[in-house]
């Protein structure tokens, strides 16, 4: 499984975001991306040393930033089978080692979840 | 003629989102999967838990972890921590953890001094 897809299925759970200088953010997920990219709603911010505190309605955190996320527990039940099907395609074929020897047009083409279960190799398709 | 080629990669991947750097990497840690493992992070903590899931930044799912927090003085500690994602950036060292000889150890009487974290 992989982290951001994890991320991506514990949108609008609440979370703990810990970033590089110490400082936790307690707050619901709104939305992430696939540079770990955060904004959180109704958050907690503690300083590293726990001795100030902010609530912040709404925020966004880089996510070079991060230095980890603490995320409850029932989200990892919550990844579907459909999306793990889909990560094992876009695994090997999006590795740059396979991706060259791929058609050129095929580089801008999207897994598209529905049409691997019809048999098509690899589950590609182009999309406008 | 070569460094074209590499450069053509580069900017396709660029485009799928963060730097992908080695495969053989990833390789390594599919083969942890669903096993204990034990994190050594940048800032010296160790922590043990489940690898659940990794990618090529080697960002970590970590499932029912908990960090053991070593003193000279008293036994070890052991903090449960849960679900966690930690990102790649803080990852000094994985390793697979011998739950046999894991639990051979009596960790209460176990003393030792903490790590640094590391600095570049």
């Amino acid at each position: 499984m992989l982290p951001l897809s994890l991320l991506k299925t514990a949108q609008g759970h609440p979370m703990l975001v810990e970033l590089k200088n110490g400082d936790t953010y307690n707050g619901r997920l709104v939305s992430c991306d696939t540079w770990m990219n955060i904004t959180l709603r109704d958050v907690i911010c503690t300083s590293r040393d726990g001795d100030r505190f902010w609530k912040i309605p709404e925020c966004y955190v880089r996510g070079n930033s991060i230095k980890y996320l603490r995320v409850p527990e029932e989200v990892i039940d919550m990844v579907n089978e459909e999306d793990l099907e889909r990560e094992r395609t876009y695994n090997t074929l999006s590795s740059p080692f396979v991706s060259h020897l791929l058609p050129r047009e095929a580089r801008h083409w999207q897994v598209c979840p529905g049409l691997s279960k019809s048999g098509r190799v690899g589950g590609w398709t182009r999309r406008p | 003629m070569t460094q074209g080629l590499y450069f053509m990669v580069y900017r396709e991947t660029e485009a799928r989102g963060p730097a992908q750097p080695h495969a053989i990497m990833a390789a390594t840690l599919e083969k942890l999967k669903d096993r204990v493992i034990c994190v050594i992070t940048n800032d010296g903590r160790n922590i043990v838990g489940v690898l659940k899931g990794f990618d090529q930044t080697t960002n970590i799912i970590l499932q029912e972890c908990h960090e053991r927090v070593f003193s000279t003085t008293a036994g070890v500690e052991q903090v449960p921590l849960g679900l966690y994602i930690v990102r790649g950036d803080n990852i000094a060292v994985v390793g697979e953890m011998d739950e046999e000889a894991d639990a051979a150890l009596d960790l209460s009487s176990l003393k030792g001094d903490h790590l640094k974290p590391v600095i570049h």
